[in-house]
């Protein structure tokens, strides 16, 4: 079985190196997808549309922001389907992991982790927010906050993790991610554009167009930031302890 | 606000997604209000904007999401939402089907999944909200996006079943990452040679460049095209699917059975003739002489399959894999009458899969077993139920007036032009197979036979039952209703097939296939 597997295996892989011969030269100018306007639109006019210095965060939250709302909602699916998988799958309290161990927390790791937490989650804060200008945004910012809520769940137990954020808050605030994304999207149809179309913003907020988007970019990227938030953990303490939320690695 | 009918066509079943997760807080009764309003929302929407993709001299509304500029050459600054004829009416069908499942869930998923309401149902629109994006993208790129929203809706709502289905998924899981992969890098290639995602961007890019006999090009059209046959479930990747199927809740199954699939080949039509174009598609590659051999073979395979089954919904799922050989056939005979079949199998397949799973669920519900043996004396038990499941079948046997008849009319008229004569033998052959299915279940639906042969009954009628087990017993009104209504669309949409074809001729206009022997 192992070897019949690979002949798909080659056969796409000869595909795809046999595909590559035809690929335009490296900064070909003249190829098709050089002199494409779109690329070059980005480019050129990111910055007169938006004010956005980071063209990535531009392409991502802007002009192709309708497939990050759905890329949230995707995060945001992701949890549902765990909890929808573990909930309740496994009856009462079923036998201990060999793992499982019932020492103390570890008063060096406790203590570094109080220390290094805040950090994390002022950093989460500075990636999410300076998203416009560096590499950074949303999703990043909501993993470090993620993160920091897993190592609470890792140094001391399950319990102290979920006593901070329990996973019918995570629902909540990850719904509100897609809430304040699908709002803000929503919001700028009722003012009179399309959905997602930012500037409009500009009627609410006293802004020109272009910083109306540049704003309007920060507070999806914090919708973001709050669904992935919430997963990250979700998935975490769901997976970890079989959807009992109890004890945990 | 009438302009934004489109955008509110995914609107309503986001927010009530939304809201259906978070109703289980307050009320976890509250989801299954919520879902039907949602989902009467966004069939209202999807009305409007078909009729006015019919009304407009285009025959299209665009909508611009985030509202860039379409000027450019090429086209694909923003994302663009393009509802032409074509998936106006299957976007209609996908919301039509999406409305009446949700309807018909109320006692189901209180019974299958409880304390879990609020989640099933918001999976359930986000499901409907993939699918039915999916229909109205004009974006390769968000058709990917979309693509995983219906993918890892379905895993979550085939999973929460019981354990075996959990394991039934995981195959799902896998072969369906691996369709979307491939997709993925072929719409990657196609990103590298024309520098776009519009997928008319990218057919003027092509166009415009004579990119046809690029090998990236060729490449791209195999993933993209390999990419969409593992999510169609065509034979010989349809392995994930009758296991998942089966295993599912009754709501999943009656959601996912009619619908998935069928999208898949919109995608695949919508990929053949608007991205890549018809020359491209059917005269610079070889794929066309060699497609409908492949669908004899997946055809031939899939009929033997389900007449082996002994279990009505495992034989379904068999049927839903030859029903996708029809319709892939119907495209790669490269032919306009072919073409027009495929589109109309897939509305009408739609339909009868739908009518046929909502019976089954019923039928679960009522017998606790979907196997043959169980069937006995269930017509004189609810005949309401059985009536609507047998328009179904003889829609899928292609009986006049039902719609199956003429789609398969339209298959087989495009295999005699365009002189295909193996995928019209095959699809006659696959019509008596079925005849054969589906007279051995109303048989045993029917008749005392047992599965040896011997006869249970004394004659006149009797059926080797005691009163008790006859006794007049129909399904509650919140299920019958939604397999009634499918059943009346079945014949409707047989009745009123010169409308839909005509819509369908509208779209087909602007493609230039041949209407004789072209190969």
């Amino acid at each position: 079985m192992k070897v019949l597997s690979l002949i798909p295996v080659i056969a796409i892989g000869f595909l795809l190196i046999w595909a590559a011969q035809d690929f335009p030269e490296w900064g070909d100018v003249n190829s098709p997808a050089s002199k494409a306007a779109v690329s070059n639109h980005f480019i050129g006019n990111t910055g007169v549309d938006t004010e956005v210095p980071n063209m990535v965060t531009a392409v991502l939250a802007d002009y192709r922001g309708f497939d990050t709302m759905f890329e949230t909602v995707v995060v945001f699916i992701a949890g549902m389907a765990v909890l929808a998988i573990l909930k309740g799958s496994v009856k009462g309290n079923a036998k201990r992991k060999d793992h499982e161990v019932d020492n103390e927390p570890d008063l060096i790791v406790t203590n570094t982790v109080r220390l290094i937490i805040p950090v994390i989650q002022i950093f989460a804060f500075y990636v999410l927010a300076h998203g416009h200008v560096s590499p950074g945004g949303g999703f990043q910012g909501g993993v470090l906050m993620g993160a920091s809520f897993i190592l609470i769940a890792l140094s001391w137990d399950l319990e102290k993790a979920l006593s901070r954020f329990p996973v019918e808050k995570c629902m909540l605030v990850a719904a509100l991610g897609i809430l304040l994304y699908a709002g803000i999207g929503l919001l700028s149809m009722f003012l009179g554009g399309e959905f997602l179309d930012y500037a409009e913003l500009e009627k609410v907020l006293p802004v020109s167009r272009e910083m109306a988007r540049y704003h309007a970019m920060l507070g999806v990227e914090i919708g973001v930031g709050f669904t992935v938030t919430a997963i990250m953990f979700v998935l975490y303490a769901n997976l970890a302890s079989e959807g009992r939320l109890k004890e945990g690695l | 606000m009438m302009g934004d009918a489109i955008a509110w066509i995914f609107i309503f079943p986001l927010l009530g997604s939304v809201l259906a997760a978070l109703s289980g807080f307050v009320n976890r009764k509250l989801a299954y209000p919520i879902s039907v309003i949602s989902m009467v929302g966004a069939f209202g929407a999807g009305v409007e904007t078909l009729l006015q993709a019919i009304n407009s001299s285009t025959h299209e509304v665009s909508y611009i999401l985030g509202g860039w500029t379409l000027d450019l050459f090429p086209r694909g600054v923003g994302i663009e939402f393009r509802v032409d004829i074509l998936a106006g009416l299957i976007s209609i069908i996908v919301l039509g089907v999406g409305l009446i499942v949700t309807i018909y869930s109320k006692l189901a998923v209180e019974d299958e999944t409880p304390n879990k309401e609020s989640i099933y149902y918001s999976l359930m629109l986000l499901q409907i909200t993939g699918l039915a994006g999916i229909c109205m993208t004009g974006d390769a790129f968000n058709l990917y996006v979309l693509i995983e929203v219906a993918a890892l809706t379905g895993y979550g709502l085939i999973a929460i079943g019981s354990n075996r289905a959990a394991a039934a998924t995981f195959n799902y899981l896998i072969l369906g990452t691996i369709g979307a992969s491939l997709y993925l890098l072929g719409v990657g290639y196609l990103y590298i040679k024309t520098g776009t995602l519009n997928m008319i961007g990218i057919r003027e890019v092509i166009e415009a460049n004579g990119l046809a006999d690029s090998a990236t090009m060729q490449v791209a059209f195999v993933l993209v095209g390999v990419g969409i046959l593992i999510k169609m479930a065509f034979f010989p990747f349809h392995v994930w699917l009758p296991n998942a199927y089966c295993n599912a809740p009754t709501t999943t199954s009656c959601l996912l059975a009619p619908l998935v699939t069928k999208v898949m080949i919109y995608v695949m039509i919508r990929m053949l003739l608007s991205v890549f174009g018809v020359e491209f598609s059917f005269e610079s590659t070889i794929w066309v002489n060699w497609m409908p051999w492949l669908v004899v073979v997946a055809i031939i395979c899939a009929a033997f399959m389900a007449l082996a089954q002994r279990e009505i919904k495992r034989m379904l799922a068999y049927l839903i894999v030859a029903e996708v050989g029809y319709m892939v056939g119907g495209i790669w005979i490269y032919n306009y009458y072919g073409m027009i079949g495929s589109i109309f199998h897939i509305i009408s397949d739609a339909c009868m899969t739908l009518c046929l799973f909502l019976g089954t669920g019923i039928i679960l519900r009522a017998c606790k077993t979907t196997h043959f043996d169980g069937l006995r004396g269930l017509f004189s038990k609810m005949p309401l139920t059985m009536i609507g499941f047998f328009i179904g079948g003889f829609s899928i046997i292609g009986l006049p007036p039902t719609c199956g008849f003429f789609s398969k009319w339209y298959l087989i008229t495009g295999g005699m032009v365009s002189e295909r004569w193996e995928y019209m033998v095959v699809l006659m052959f696959s019509t008596m197979v079925m005849v054969v299915l589906f007279f051995r279940l109303i048989e045993r639906i029917h008749l005392a036979v047992s599965e040896s042969g011997e006869n249970l009954g004394k004659g006149h009628g009797d059926l080797g039952l005691s009163k008790e087990q006859t006794r007049f017993n129909e399904a509650p009104l919140v299920m019958l209703i939604p397999l009634l209504v499918s059943a009346s669309c079945v014949i409707l949409i047989g009745i009123y097939n010169q409308e839909v074809v005509n819509q369908i001729e509208i779209f087909l206009q602007d493609y230039d296939l041949p209407t004789g022997v072209d190969h």
